[in-house]
Order: C-alpha cells, then sequence, then structure tokens
C-alpha cells in the first residue's frame, strides 16, 4: 500500500457481503492463466498409457520389444518393470499397471516416456498384447448371485463396502403409519467434465527429491500417500498445484496415471509430463455413482413422518475410490433432513466390470435427495396435504439433535421453503398445472419442489478437519495469506482474503495468497465436503486477530493510549469511538521493522472445527454447521416429443451469511446447471462395460440457451462457529435439482419417474407407458 | 496410416479437377469439419495428396439466373444465413442453417461438404431434397471440361456413399426457383437449440391453395441410411384438402414408411414417434398458415 494523504476521519466500512470480483477473473478471461498444459520442464518427456479396451480379461502375454526399440523412446513399463508396485485407492484393491488381468475398459497395461507426444502414441501402437477375454459382471444386481463371476479373489462376494445405519425402530413406526410406500429409484452415471482434462508432470530433482505439479484437490493427503507408496521421507515429496480447471471431486483420490507417470520419469531419469486426451478423461476419470435405492416411507393421515427404510445397490465399477464411501452423506439425508422417529439404512457397494466410480460434488446427496423428495411429494398426496405444508411440519429446526445425533446450531430450513414457495408462487402454480394437465396443447407446465441437507462446517472424516494459515505483513502494509486450502475455481482465494481484509481494515488489492505449494504451506485436508470458506475461513480470520492484537499493541504504545481505544480502517490506525485517523498502516509497520528491537507482524493459526467424528454406528455431530436449500423447478414437457425445458429456476439457501455475493451467486448458478445436466441431458451410457459416449456430442452438458432463469435468495442465518456466520455452500445447489424437476414433471402430466436422466426419449416412454419400470401412475 | 506426400491448393476448378484426373488418391479439403474429426478419430485414411480447394473462388457464392438458384460448393454456412436470395426463397434451408452446429462451425462448414459427406443426419441435405436441387458435377477426362447434373434424390448411396466418382468435384447445387405463394419448412429434432446432431429431421414443400396442397414434397432425414424423399407420405397430401384427417393419414404414412435404426442417441421406435408427432406438427402449423 501506498502511503495515502491522512484524512481526518474514516467511515465504517464492511466488504461483508458485497460483490467482490474473484482474484484470478481477469487473467482467466484474458487467456494468460498458466495451467498444468502450459508447463514445461527443462528435459521434459511426454508419457502416454495403454488401456485395455478389454472389459474382463486374462493378460497373457505383453510385448513391449518393438515399442522400446522405436527411436525417441525413453522408457515403457509395465507391470514386470515395477515389482514394487502396490495397490492403490481406499481399500488397497487397485494396482497402477495390471500384469495379469483387466478389470475394465481402462486399465492400464503399459506406459511409454518419449520426446513428444506423437512418439509416444507411437510407441503404443507397437505394444502387442494377447487377452483371454473373462465372464464379465456389467449388471450390479448379478454380483450377488451364485456363480457370479468375482472380480478381486480377496472379495469372494463382489461386496466392497457396506453400510448399516439405524435409530429407532422402524418396525413400531410403519406399524403407526397410515400411509407405507416403497418405489425403487435408478440413478444413472454421469461424470465431471472438466474443462482442464486430468494430468501430472513428475520430476526427480538432483538431490533425489520428488516434486509433482499436480491437480490435486487433496495436496498434503496426496504427498503422504505418495511418500508412503514409494518408501520416501515425506517431507522429500513436494506437490505444486497449477490453476486447476475444475475439480468437482473428481481429484480427491490418487489415480493410476499419477502413480505410472512417477515409474516413469524415475525409469526414465527425466522430468515425465502425462496429460490425458478428452476421450481419456471420459474414460479413465471418475464417475457419479450409479445407485439403486429402494425407499420404505410412511406418515400419519395428520402429516407427521413415521418411519423410511432404505435399501441401496452401489455400482463401484472394477475398484474402490472414495465416492464408495457416499452413503455417509446420503444416510444424513434420509436420517435428519426431515423429523424422522425411525429409520433404518443399508447399503452395499459392488464390484463390477463397469467405470470406476469416484466423488462428485454432492457426494451421494444428489441420489438421496432425489428419491426422498419424491416421496415427500407423494406422500403429502396421498394424505391430501399440499407438499409445502407437508414439509414444512416435518421440517428440522434450529436446536434439534437428530435420530443421527446431529446438531443443528443455525437452521434456515423453514425459510428456505416458505421464501422459495412464495418467489416462485408454487402454490398457486402447482394447482393451475394439475387443473390444466387435461385441457391445452401438447406442452405442459410443471413447478415442483425439493429441499435438502449437507454439512455446512466442514466433515470430520479424518482425525482432524483442520486448515493452518500464515499471515505475513510486510512493511507497505500487503499482506501475504499462505493458507492450506487450495483454489479450484470455486474462489477460495478470494472470499479468505475478503476476511483477512475485513479483520485488518484492508482493501482487497493489498493481498496476495500463496496456496499451491506444499513445501510453503500449511497444512490442510484438502477441497472436498463444502469446507473451504468455513475452515480455511476461520483459520484465517484467527490469523487476521493475531495480527491485528500485535498491530494495535504497537500503535497504542507509540500514540499512549489504551489497544481498546484503537482499531484499524481504511489503511490507518483509526481511535475506535470516532473514525478519526491516527497513524497511517505502512508508516507504523515500517517503523517497527527498522526500530533497534525490530519486529515483524507475523502470525499463524490452525483452526480446527468443534466437531466429532462418527461413531462405529455412524452416530454423532460430524460438522460444525449444516446447509440448508430448497428449490423450486419449473418446467414445459412437449408431450409429443418427450422434451423437458427447465424454464425457471428459484432457490432459497440458507448460507449462514453472504461472503462475497457475487461469488456465491456465481457457485449457485454453477450448481444448479450440474443439477439440470444431471437431471435432464447428461448421460454416459455404459452398455456391458463398454462407454457408448465418450465425447461431447452425444455426452450432452448443458449449453447456454438451455439454461433456465434463476431467482436465488439468501437465508442468513447467521452461524454462531461461521466465519462472519456463514455456512459451506459449495456441493448444495446442485443437490435438489433432479428431484424437484421429476416432481414438476409429474405436476405437469400426471406421470411419476423414478429413473434418471429425464432425456427426451426416456421421457417420451414413460409418458407412453412404454417402459413399466419407468413410470408409476397413480391409481 | 497413410502418409500425407503432397499439399496442394489449386486457384481454379480447371486445376483441382486435373488434379483429381491425374494423381489419383486426392483427399479435397473444403471446410475439414467433417475431414479433421474423421481423421483423428481413424475413421479415414488420408490420401497420398491433400487437395484444400478453398482457394477456388468461383465455387463461392450465390447468383440467380435464368428461373434457377445456382449455389457455389464453397458457400459456407454462415453465407447462406446472410445471403437475401437464399433467405427470401429457400425458407427451409434457412431454418436448417439455423440449427447447424454452432457459429464456429458454420463459418467454415460449406454446403458442398455438407453434401460429399453425405450424412444420413446432414442437415442440408432435407431441405435441398425437398427443393428439388440438382448437383453439379465437374470432372476433367482428356483436358476437357465434362459437367453432368444429377438430381440430389439420386446422389446418395449410402451414409458417406454418393454417386460422385472419384474424378468428380462437386461444383455445387442448382435450386429452381420456388414460386410466390411456396410453402417451406424445416424442422430439426435435436435435444438442445444448438451444436447437435439431428435425431430425426423433417423438411416440407408445396403450395397450399384453396385450402387444398399441391407440388408437395416431404423429405426425412435421419431415418435411413440416406436422406429420403417420403413418397407415400408427399401422395397421402397432393392435392388434397389439408383437413385434420389428410394430416392424420399423412403422419401415419409418415411413420410407416421410414426405417429408422438404433442407435446412441435414439431407439428406432423414438424415431418413428418424432417423425409421426412432428409431421403432425408441421402440417398442422401449414395449415394455420
Ligand atoms: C462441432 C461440429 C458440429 C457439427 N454440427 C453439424 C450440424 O449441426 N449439422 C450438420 O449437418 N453437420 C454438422 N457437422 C458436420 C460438418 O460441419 C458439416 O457436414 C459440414 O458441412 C462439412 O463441410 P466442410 O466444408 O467442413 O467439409 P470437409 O470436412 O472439408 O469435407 C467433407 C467431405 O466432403 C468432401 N468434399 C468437400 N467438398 C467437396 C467438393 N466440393 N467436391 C468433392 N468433395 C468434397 C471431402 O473430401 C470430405 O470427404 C458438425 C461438425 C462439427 C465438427
Amino acid at each position: 500500500m501506498s502511503v495515502s494523504e491522512k484524512p481526518r476521519f474514516i467511515a465504517q466500512e464492511s466488504l461483508i457481503g458485497t460483490r467482490v470480483t474473484k482474484m484470478d477473473a481477469p487473467e482467466k478471461i484474458e487467456g494468460k492463466t498458466r495451467y498444468i498444459h502450459d508447463i514445461s520442464l527443462p528435459g521434459q518427456l511426454h508419457a502416454k498409457i495403454l488401456r485395455s479396451g478389454r472389459v474382463h480379461a486374462r493378460i497373457l502375454s505383453i510385448d513391449t520389444r518393438a515399442a522400446r526399440a522405436l527411436p525417441g523412446v525413453h522408457a515403457v513399463i509395465t507391470a514386470a518393470d515395477v515389482p514394487d508396485q502396490r495397490p492403490i485407492g481406499v481399500v488397497r484393491d487397485h494396482l497402477p499397471l495390471k500384469g495379469d488381468r483387466v478389470r475394465s475398459l481402462r486399465d492400464e497395461i503399459a506406459a511409454v516416456a518419449a520426446d513428444t507426444e506423437e512418439i509416444a502414441a507411437q510407441a503404443l501402437s507397437l505394444i502387442e498384447v494377447e487377452y483371454e477375454d473373462l465372464p464379465l459382471l456389467a449388471n450390479p444386481e448379478d454380483s450377488q448371485k451364485p456363480g457370479a463371476p468375482v472380480l478381486h479373489d480377496d472379495h469372494p462376494d463382489n461386496v466392497a463396502m457396506r453400510f448399516e445405519y439405524s435409530h429407532g425402530d422402524v418396525r413400531a413406526g410403519e406399524a403407526e403409519s397410515d400411509v407405507v410406500l416403497e418405489d425403487t429409484f435408478k440413478l444413472h452415471y454421469v461424470t465431471h467434465c472438466c474443462m482442464g482434462v486430468s494430468g501430472i508432470i513428475v520430476e526427480f530433482d538432483a538431490s533425489g527429491s520428488l516434486l509433482m505439479y499436480s491437480n490435486t484437490q487433496v495436496p498434503f493427503l496426496h504427498k503422504r500417500e505418495f511418500a508412503d507408496y514409494l518408501g520416501m521421507d515425506p517431507s522429500r515429496v513436494r506437490i505444486i498445484q497449477p490453476p486447476i480447471g475444475g475439480g468437482f471431486g473428481s481429484k480427491l483420490d490418487i489415480y493410476p496415471f499419477e502413480v505410472i507417470c512417477v515409474f516413469l520419469a524415475r525409469a526414465a531419469k527425466r522430468p515425465v509430463k502425462l496429460l490425458f486426451t478428452r476421450e481419456e478423461e471420459f474414460l479413465a476419470s471418475p464417475t457419479r455413482q450409479p445407485v439403486l435405492l429402494t425407499l420404505r416411507s410412511g406418515c400419519k393421515k395428520d402429516g407427521t413422518l413415521t418411519f423410511r427404510q432404505v435399501h441401496t445397490l452401489h455400482d463401484n465399477g472394477a475398484y474402490t475410490s472414495w465416492g464408495a464411501t457416499t452413503p455417509f452423506v446420503m444416510m444424513q439425508t434420509f436420517s435428519s433432513l426431515y423429523r424422522v422417529p425411525h429409520c433404518d439404512y443399508h447399503t452395499v457397494a459392488v464390484y463390477t466390470n463397469n467405470p470406476y466410480a469416484g466423488s462428485f460434488r454432492g457426494y451421494g446427496n444428489l441420489q438421496a435427495t432425489f428419491a426422498i423428495e419424491q416421496h415427500m411429494d407423494m406422500m403429502a398426496e396421498a394424505i391430501g396435504m399440499e407438499p409445502l405444508e407437508f414439509r414444512l411440519k416435518n421440517a428440522q429446526d434450529a436446536g434439534e439433535v437428530t435420530g443421527q445425533g446431529m446438531s443443528f446450531k443455525s437452521c434456515g430450513f423453514k425459510e428456505c421453503l416458505t421464501t422459495a414457495a412464495a418467489r416462485s408462487d408454487y402454490s398457486r402454480k402447482r394447482r393451475e398445472n394439475l387443473e390444466q394437465r387435461q385441457s391445452g396443447g401438447p406442452v405442459k407446465r410443471g413447478i415442483g419442489m425439493a429441499s435438502m441437507l449437507h454439512v455446512g462446517g466442514g466433515a470430520k472424516i479424518y482425525p482432524s478437519d483442520g486448515c493452518g494459515t500464515i499471515l505475513k505483513l510486510d512493511d507497505f502494509a500487503h499482506v501475504t495469506l499462505i493458507t492450506g486450502a487450495s483454489e479450484i475455481g470455486q474462489g477460495s482465494e478470494t472470499v479468505l482474503s475478503q476476511l483477512v481484509c475485513e479483520e485488518l481494515g484492508l482493501p482487497m488489492s493489498a493481498v496476495t495468497v500463496v496456496n499451491n505449494d506444499t513445501a510453503i504451506t500449511p497444512w490442510d485436508v484438502g477441497v472436498h465436503a463444502s469446507r473451504t470458506t468455513f475452515i480455511a475461513g476461520n483459520s484465517a480470520i484467527g490469523a487476521a486477530k493475531k495480527a491485528k492484537v500485535k498491530i494495535l499493541a504497537a500503535a497504542a504504545k507509540k500514540l499512549e493510549c489504551a489497544e481498546a481505544d484503537l482499531d484499524l480502517r481504511g489503511g490507518w490506525v483509526i481511535r475506535a469511538a470516532s473514525g478519526e485517523a491516527l497513524l497511517d498502516l505502512p508508516r507504523l509497520l515500517r517503523s517497527l521493522h527498522f526500530s533497534d528491537k525490530a519486529e515483524l507482524v507475523m502470525t499463524t493459526f490452525y483452526y480446527e472445527p468443534p466437531s466429532v467424528h462418527q461413531d462405529k454406528a455412524f452416530k454423532g455431530d460430524v460438522s460444525a454447521a449444516y446447509a440448508w436449500a430448497t428449490q423450486v423447478v419449473e418446467v414445459e414437457v412437449d408431450t409429443e416429443t418427450g422434451i423437458v425445458r427447465m424454464n425457471r429456476v428459484t432457490a432459497a439457501h440458507d448460507v449462514g451469511r453472504v461472503l462475497n455475493r457475487l461469488g456465491i451467486e456465481g457457485q449457485i448458478e454453477g450448481g444448479v446447471v450440474m443439477g439440470q445436466g444431471y437431471a435432464l441431458t447428461e448421460n454416459l451410457l455404459v452398455e456391458m462395460g463398454v462407454m457408448k459416449n465418450p465425447n461431447f456430442r452425444d455426452y450432452k452438458l448443458v449449453t447456454a440457451p438451455e439454461i433456465p432463469e434463476m431467482d436465488i435468495s439468501f437465508i442468513e442465518s447467521m452461524d454462531g462457529e461461521g466465519p462472519q456466520g456463514a455456512k459451506g455452500v459449495g456441493e448444495a445447489p446442485a443437490i435438489c435439482v433432479a428431484a424437484a424437476t421429476a416432481n414438476a414433471i409429474y405436476n405437469a402430466t400426471g406421470v411419476r419417474m423414478f429413473d434418471l436422466p429425464f432425456t427426451p426419449e426416456r421421457v417420451y416412454r414413460a409418458l407412453a407407458g412404454k417402459s413399466e419400470k419407468l413410470c408409476w401412475k397413480p391409481e | 496410416m497413410t502418409e500425407i506426400e503432397r499439399y496442394y491448393a489449386p486457384a481454379s476448378l480447371e486445376q483441382a479437377v486435373d488434379c483429381l484426373q491425374e494423381a489419383g488418391g486426392v483427399t479435397v479439403l473444403a471446410g475439414g469439419t467433417d475431414l479433421m474429426p474423421q481423421k483423428n478419430a481413424g475413421r479415414l485414411k488420408p490420401q497420398r495428396t491433400l487437395m484444400n480447394i478453398r482457394g477456388i473462388a468461383e465455387l463461392r457464392g450465390v447468383e440467380l439466373s435464368g428461373g434457377e438458384i445456382r449455389i457455389g460448393a464453397l458457400t459456407t454456412i454462415t453465407d447462406l444465413l446472410e445471403n437475401p436470395l437464399v433467405r427470401q426463397h429457400l425458407p427451409q434451408l434457412i431454418e436448417a442453417c439455423n440449427h447447424f452446429a454452432s457459429d464456429q462451425i458454420r463459418n467454415v462448414a460449406t454446403l458442398g461438404g455438407n453434401i460429399c459427406n453425405a450424412s444420413p443426419a446432414g442437415d442440408t441435405l432435407v431441405p435441398l431434397l425437398v427443393l428439388d436441387a440438382r448437383v453439379d458435377l465437374v470432372s476433367r477426362p482428356e483436358g476437357r471440361m465434362l459437367r453432368r447434373g444429377l438430381p440430389v434424390a439420386e446422389f446418395f448411396v449410402g451414409p458417406g456413399k454418393t454417386r460422385k466418382a472419384p474424378t468428380e468435384l462437386l461444383a455445387g447445387v442448382t435450386i429452381p426457383l420456388p414460386p410466390e405463394n411456396y410453402l417451406g419448412r424445416f424442422f430439426k429434432f435435436g435435444t438442445r437449440p444448438a451444436l447437435d446432431i439431428a435425431t430425426i429431421s423433417i423438411g416440407f414443400g408445396g403450395i397450399l391453395e384453396g385450402g387444398v396442397l399441391s407440388r408437395v414434397r416431404v423429405a426425412f432425414g435421419a431415418v435411413a441410411a440416406t436422406p429420403v424423399r417420403a413418397s407415400h407420405t408427399e401422395a397421402a397430401l397432393e392435392g388434397r384438402p389439408l383437413t385434420e384427417a389428410t394430416i392424420a393419414a399423412a403422419a401415419a404414412a409418415a411413420r410407416d414408411e421410414v426405417t429408422p435404426i438404433d442407435d446412441v442417441r435414439a431407439s428406432a421406435w423414438y424415431r418413428k414417434e418424432l417423425i409421426h408427432n412432428m409431421t403432425k406438427r408441421i402440417l398442422d402449423h401449414v395449415a394455420h398458415a
């Protein structure tokens, strides 16, 4: 900051709730950002991976002689060349290079490092592999049948994970129910479609330390895992994250390509860069979990919920990723979105020869909400109650502790419901649409609502859920904010800077953020669970508060007054009571640096949220705060084509408090569009383990003209633990859209669809009653 | 993989057809929006000579003479959309161009490329069928320019296959000027407004006088191995009053005469349903126009 002319008084201004442009927006818009694609290390080689192209087969032989002989090739590796490789993944079931058997189309057989990508590709084409096909397991429902092919010998039942949860006594709940519903919902494959494809650059430096340029969302977990994997001292593993072209959960795991690139760099003794092609990104990056979900719910005539019983079958794919633990989140929705006295939840995640499902924004909650919110509408209809009223009757309130042990200190759920309903004119439109179902032309209008509960104050999945901050003020009163929290496009560096500036009375231009190098930044568990603003924000505030204490102490000494009389504002030390400018901050800091007892203003802080680890029965207050939302979706269904147009989405989100209004609106809009794609257009077609549409021509992301009009409201419940009262919002906006759309289609047409997605042909078939499984008609 | 040995960019039609005649093994490159993806996907092997025809000025543009509209093969989709003659006289073609790819693709994709690529889902082909267009093919055997014309309806043989000989270049298409009271319609069903391959498409043309239809042309895309004229549907409409019963009969005839397949985009059953429902919708609109 430059020294400015001394103003007499400085008025109080807050950055909180204002519209702050993302710090990286100008460079991204101008195309100046250097992504991993733009980085080259001196002497760098280019890697490519040979994938099986078989769904399930034994490998009989691999002949790499011709590839090795090709000029320009520096390393060719197969399982035989890396005898020290061990399985990776949450349950250590995934060998990076497959030696004897492949279990899915994407499986890695060999890898090449060469002078150019073209040479690497040519070398791959020279590798000859002989296979013997094995019987395949394509349908998760077949995995438990006697005689089903066994994918992993140490899992003879093909079960990767099981989850069992319960509170209350569902049988007692069912006995006192007036209405009981049971339906099966089928959720499909979608994938993240990050604009930046997966990639990594690996180098062993002169001292033998491992340096990785990586797009990971979890740098510190990665660092530990790689060290452990390679038998290295973790302090000799360093991860630098170039600007990341999208994450959405796809970068939570260690993947074979990363380990393979390390092997190649080791073998070639040169830096090696590996980037996926778009087709490879479809084939070999993770997907959202396909789930078959049977929900049994009940209520009394007066609208009180009585019980809920859930059985889900998850298609893990051939290996297990973090995504297999989505039931952690799903069971929260079933047990605690509404007050439900009795609840049972059972998941079996099974192996198949299908794509490998991972974690994805919303983490199981889109699937759970899809089922539960349709049943809410159906039960309301069964007892003749308005869907809104039925929800309000069962909605959680602040102060509630749920059967699962989640404690809702702040809760704006009912306000979300009433706000979204009022702003969309939900009840009137719903009634009018019902009246017009039978009359009028082929295009029917529908309106539907859905709500969600998601962690909003981190999630204690690891022993710690904390994040560290280092704050450094220089002699010009410029702040360097060094945070463990990664920026993956969500706008974390902007919001963290805002929080620091708010404490220190500085403008946004006074901050530089360092957040992408494990050699510099303090520890953090990564970007997941909508935790960054909450956790890293509290951490940044903690460090800023400490810095403020130091500064005010020095100023008080200089001014010979009490610290409590002073404050920081607009780059000045001011008199707290009047706003009178007393000392300009750059000069004060410089005088501190240059005094005989020189002192630098530098602080560290580590924030650990007051949440607890769940016990073995999955009970406990796992997050320091919880986020709520209601979304109302309005559609037009063309009954002659099956096209569903989403015209308008009215969203009301309990976000605790709005910090960066521009950022949070962008987050909601982006999330809604992701939810829209899940509901209406995106569908990764997998037949007998083979992906049919690994390209943007046939895998349909929502395009600009399809995006609905949006009306977004923020419910500010001012969470007591949140940074300035805020809660997490990263995943929330994607969660309700599909469920609300299902309810809207029903409102328009009288046809219930339990299977996603609502692509035109599937909707048309359901309307035509062509598929028993697809549709449900009320008697 | 065949290596491209020679790149040639002729400045005139004569030079281009000379090259086709003499060199043998020539890949013709226009906008490249079909060629490049096909090559990258390994579905097309480039020949020894790559001939870029985009420098041939005489192959680009639209003109009206002798009651016919002539469109050069190198005319881009954007050119068509901006051309006053096309806008005034060929409404189906404009409608097709309006649903064609994205701006970036439209700026380079040519009409000739769309025709020669001969995809059953090629968007301009259905309007050309309905408009009774003829393709103009040029070759140069023994040093003399040979031109032959062929109705588009006879040009397509199968997916990616046409009656064009390897020595022939497509110079353009000729379309008889539709009369004043001509009605033209085009409908493309894609799942989104832009950047989509037609699940089905429908072209309609005709004259409605005193409630009676004449000179009826109907064509469908993406429901057979080539874009097709729908003779039964046309017969159900020709010379008849456009009543509800006529429309129902025509829509039923349409559903019965198409022979679509199942693929990743749609099932054959759904395509037939769409043909039925949308033929009906178009005719309803015509009846109320
Ligand atoms: C992203 C994308 C979206 C698309 N969307 C659509 C769409 O919505 N609708 C649609 O119909 N198509 C679409 N296409 C396909 C393509 O753009 C069109 O078919 C286009 O008209 C092809 O023209 P071109 O000039 O690029 O042809 P090229 O790719 O240059 O050539 C295509 C074929 O025709 C041959 N050829 C070209 N000109 C001549 C000539 N004058 N004489 C002889 N042979 C010739 C070439 O040798 C080649 O075999 C899309 C393509 C892409 C990449």
